[in-house]
């Protein structure tokens, strides 16, 4: 149990990437060799995280901590449950994604591999970090290998869609960085010491007008990459420019790092801010649910449908986090997966039809089911996935969502509901356009079905779709304490500054609040752990041992 | 012995100008790599005798050269940029049809003209430093004797640096009258601004806007752009680092002992707060606009300039230095690959030159890369460890709202460096540029700056603690 199975797991496809440098360009089965292999030990750890780690435990497991810059900027890694879906997911759809690019990525291939391994390190590192630097390192770094991937292996437009997706990010988590560097000065002010440790900004108490435009500058940032509506402008171009595997980890994982964000970061450290502003942003997230759908019911590009079928759901994730209780936050999570595994296959799909016919619109397309049965037979669990049939994994996601949602707001549930239909609209109306019907294509008629290669890729979803649906408690269990913990944590800390005088004390520790207080209580284990693994004690004094 | 001992770093590079220009003229041959590598030795001789008085220190001249910790760290970073000067002239110069041996003799008097700045504490040294410094950078500047723009800039040069000189000439004149010297320490008392006479102020202020005009914070840039794109390219690359290293440190030598709290203490910090907001703005705004890339990284220059003033206003001499010190690798690196792209008689410089440049040449084309994305500041590259430090110090001093001015001018910067990234990698080229790859003094710098960069960004912990110990010595 010594080995730092995190850094490992972080830092695998990195080496990856760095051997790609000195292997020789035009070998292309070596470069995917290599790569394949990278994110498969990077799969692999993260199958050996996900059996070892304690569901019953709500604390950070696997915890790594080694002093790195000084002033409060360490190494500092952990998962709780919710963070172990989220990088086993990541890892489940890398090579995944890497696999599909065999025939669609013809040139300049080692480049490729190596700009998403660099991907995968960054995302990784993200749903790692426990240090607030290190996540907005991680954060940023990871926009260099996208920024490269659509706008070099991108579409027509690639160059204008991977600009203004950069951008728009980025003046999101610029102004979130100032707000950590308010949050460290608050905290170093209150506490005599410096530290970026997310777990002792959480013990803090910050003035409520304070609260609001950090959490604002945090909510801009997150709710960028989630994309909530009206900050969604840059999805549809990016997906749409993107190559095949760069849309499926965008739709699949990187949106979910704002769903990520808003969990972590943004609710827990800013409590009395959230309660004021919950409304606004559940209003937000209906707004989104029924805006994407409606936008997705009238694109007449499938890759598009499926970017705006993702605003739609993402915007079910959000409203089921903003219920703030157990079921919605667990079904969010759930749903996070799902939506990774259905969106994510959709757009394989997609890439499977466009490498064909080398166009994506809807117009385009008819009766391909007669002449590709095997591609009919999994575009449809995708979509039958997606639209939450019951028995595949959607429909376990969303009844849990709907389930909390009902439970803090009716009304919010009544209007989420529409989702549901929509989806079924869009979706079942785009396969019936391309699927059924006369042949509108001569050259229909010579594609080809979906070669052993392409099926490889989609079963292992398959199957964690049909496995998700039948036996959910496999991953619900993993994250039942962390979530429960997750919720009393944040209900208490409400309860408190409802009770709370204004201005009452100044140290942190002293009015931590009950998240504060719960999240303290690490586990000895988790701090023997680096210090026997890395000799040296951590570099600042722990508020455990503070206590 | 112990009046040579504090002036050997200096000795070395000074006595180096005199004895490398004697060597062009008695040892003529047409290559001048001989005299590349005989300003290199002593350049390498001076650093080393930096590092020999680190623990020490030194004081020669009653005083008035103070070779104390910060000036030593100071002195091995504009060390090492004029040693990467040298490594880009080399073939770059005789490419050009521009290789003259006076270069090595100037480049080595001017920085020895930037040593003396940093390595006192008396204002009047500080300006025969700069003078000595400005004047053999005229002649830099106008090098390239059979390209006119060269020539223009030069003269733009003189001109606007005489202005300057004026100024600081004229503020040193009324501090003189004020307190009867020139030493900062006198001249501001023990940190109480309140009982500085209105004279020592207006001094002060004559001073700063003199020293505004060398670093170019607006709105005294206007001309460096000119200057920046008209010089030799590994010239431009030592304008945007060096001078602006020693002005940096001068300035904040100034700025330290006034504080705040006093009403002449805010007068001149709301002075440099404006002066801040709108170097940053008006730097990166300009380099939004530029389709030269010279002129780009000039502005782009001014704009990172903004940023280091945020430091001095935050009174955060180490990020100051750690800042200065990381953009020693980015200015020199992007000159190197602007150095880079160039055929005899012929330099590649405009942004359509770059089209197709990164899968064609992928050593240039992804240092070059790393570089932006480090001026940018993208993690984790050493840019952004910069700002970070930068930044976060200012929030700590209270300069929120400049902060925010700082990372959404940064968010301009991102647009500008990503287009060039972009046209590297993303555009086809209408008519490939062929550039001249045999240069491995060239790509031994980008080299070089590639591990400055990652070095700082990533594993900074030795430097930073150097910094911190020199630093220290300031107060």
């Amino acid at each position: 149990m010594n080995m730092p199975l995190l850094s490992v797991l972080i830092f695998v496809p990195l080496a990856g990437a760095v051997l790609l440098i000195f292997l020789p360009r035009d070998r292309k089965d070596i470069l995917y060799g290599v790569a394949g292999a990278a994110s498969l030990a990077a799969l692999g750890a993260s199958f050996l995280l996900f059996t070892r780690f304690n569901g019953a435990s709500a604390d950070l497991q696997f915890v790594e901590r080694v002093s790195w810059l000084g002033g409060g900027i360490q190494y500092h890694v952990g998962v709780d449950g919710i963070s172990l879906m989220l990088i086993l997911l990541t890892t489940l759809l890398l090579p995944i994604a890497i696999f599909s690019s065999w025939s669609s990525v013809k040139d300049r291939i080692k480049e490729y591999l190596f700009f998403m391994l660099l991907l995968e390190t960054g995302i990784l590192g993200v749903f790692c970090s426990i240090n607030v630097f290190l996540f907005y390192v991680f954060w940023e770094a990871m926009l260099i290998p996208m920024y490269f991937l659509i706008g070099i292996w991108g579409g027509r437009r690639r160059v204008y869609a991977t600009t203004k997706f950069v951008l728009v990010t980025m003046f999101g988590s610029l102004l979130m960085l100032v707000a950590i560097f308010v949050l460290a000065a608050q905290y170093q002010k209150a506490s005599g010491t410096a530290s970026f440790n997310l777990f002792d900004f959480y013990g803090m108490s910050l003035p409520p007008q304070l609260q609001l435009w950090l959490f604002l500058a945090f909510a801009l940032a997150f709710a960028i990459k989630v994309p909530m509506v009206p900050l969604h402008t840059w999805l549809p171009d990016a997906h749409v420019e993107a190559p095949t595997a760069g849309s499926v980890i965008l739709a699949a994982i990187l949106l979910k790092m704002g769903a990520y964000g808003f969990l972590r970061f943004a609710l827990p450290l800013f409590p009395d801010a959230v309660q004021k502003l919950l409304p606004a942003l559940a209003a937000l997230s209906i707004i989104g649910i029924i805006y994407g759908g409606l936008m997705a019911l009238v694109q007449k590009d499938i890759k598009s449908l499926v970017a705006y079928s993702s605003v739609s759901h993402m915007g079910l994730i959000m409203l089921a986090i903003f219920a703030l209780n157990v079921e919605s936050v667990e079904g969010a999570v759930f749903q996070m997966l799902n939506h990774g595994l259905s969106t994510g296959m959709l757009f394989l799909m997609v890439g499977v039809l466009y490498e064909r016919a080398h166009t994506r619109t809807i117009a385009d397309f008819g009766g391909l089911s007669k002449v590709m049965p095997v591609f009919a037979a999994f575009f449809l669990v995708a979509i039958l996935s997606s639209l939450g049939l019951p028995g595949l994994n959607g429909f376990i996601g969303e009844f849990l969502c709907f389930y909390g949602i009902f439970a803090a707001h009716s009304v919010w549930a009544i209007l989420a509901v529409s989702t549901v239909i929509l989806a079924a609209a869009y979706l079942l109306w785009m396969y019936q356009r391309v699927m059924h019907g006369p042949l509108v294509q001569d050259k229909i008629v010579t594609f080809p079905d979906m070669n052993a290669r392409e099926i490889a890729l989609v079963v292992p979803i398959v199957i964690l779709m049909v496995w998700m649906g039948l036996f959910p408690r496999t991953f619900l269990k993993k994250m039942d304490a962390t979530v429960t913990h997750y919720i009393q944590a944040i209900k208490g800390q409400e309860k408190m500054f409802i009770m709370k005088t204004e201005g009452a004390g100044n140290d942190p520790r002293k009015d931590s609040g009950a998240l504060g207080r719960c999240f303290y209580t690490q586990p000895s284990t988790a701090e023997a752990v680096p210090q026997t693994r890395f000799g040296a004690p951590s570099a600042a004094p722990s508020a455990v041992s503070a206590r | 012995m112990s009046l040579i001992l504090p002036l050997l770093p200096l000795l070395a590079v000074a006595g180096g100008a005199i004895v490398v220009l004697l060597l062009d003229a008695f040892w003529r041959r047409p290559s001048k790599n001989h005299l590349a590598f005989a300003t290199l030795a002593f350049l390498a001789a001076a650093a080393a005798a930096a590092v020999r008085l680190w623990d020490a220190g030194a004081e020669a001249f009653d005083g008035a050269l103070r070779l104390d910790r910060p000036a030593l760290l100071f002195t091995l970073i504009l060390i090492l940029a004029a040693s990467f000067t040298v490594l880009l002239a080399m073939r770059w110069m005789a490419q050009q049809n521009a290789a003259f041996g006076e270069f090595y003799g100037l480049l080595l008097l001017s920085l020895s003209g930037l040593l003396i700045m940093v390595s006192t504490r008396d204002l009047l040294v500080v300006f025969l430093g700069l003078e000595v410094f400005s004047v053999s950078a005229y002649a830099l500047t106008g090098l390239k004797r059979n390209d006119e723009r060269s020539e223009e800039a030069a003269a733009k040069y003189f001109l606007i640096g005489s202005f300057a000189a004026a100024f600081m000439v004229f503020g040193l004149a009324m501090l003189f009258g004020a307190a009867g010297s020139f030493d900062i320490g006198i001249l501001l008392g023990s940190g109480n601004a309140a009982g500085l006479p209105a004279f020592t102020l207006v001094g002060l202020g004559l001073v700063i806007t003199g020293l505004a005009f060398k670093i170019a914070l607006v709105p005294f840039h206007m001309w460096q752009p000119d200057v920046y794109q008209g010089a030799p390219t590994p010239v431009s690359g030592y304008f945007v680092v060096a001078p602006k290293t020693a002005g940096f440190l001068v300035l904040l030598r100034l700025v330290l002992p006034i504080g705040r709290g006093s009403s002449g203490g805010d007068a001149i910090h709301y002075f440099l707060y404006a002066v801040a907001a709108l170097t940053m703005l008006v730097g990166n705004l300009g380099a939004l606009r530029q389709k030269n890339l010279k002129r780009m990284f000039a502005y782009s220059s001014i704009a990172h300039a903004g940023y280091v003033l945020i430091a001095v206003l935050a009174l955060d001499a180490r990020g100051l230095a750690f800042y200065l010190a990381s953009y020693l690798f980015l200015g020199i690196g992007a000159f190197a690959a602007l150095a880079a792209m160039s055929r005899p008689d012929r330099e590649f410089g405009e942004l359509d030159d770059f089209a197709g440049i990164g899968f064609r040449y992928p050593w240039i084309g992804s240092i070059f890369s790393i570089v932006l994305l480090a001026m940018a500041g993208f993690p984790p590259l050493s840019g952004f460890l910069a700002k970070f430090y930068v930044f976060s110090a200012a929030v700590r001093a209270g300069l929120t709202p400049l902060v925010f001015i700082g990372v959404l001018t940064s968010l301009i910067s991102v647009a500008y460096y990503l287009r060039v990234i972009g046209t590297m990698y993303m555009r086809e080229p209408e008519q490939p540029v062929d550039i001249d790859v045999e240069n491995p003094a060239v790509l031994l710098v980008l080299f070089l700056c590639l591990y400055g960069i990652l070095q700082l960004g990533v594993f900074p912990g030795n430097i930073l603690q150097v910094i911190r110990q020199a630093m220290a010595g300031l107060f």
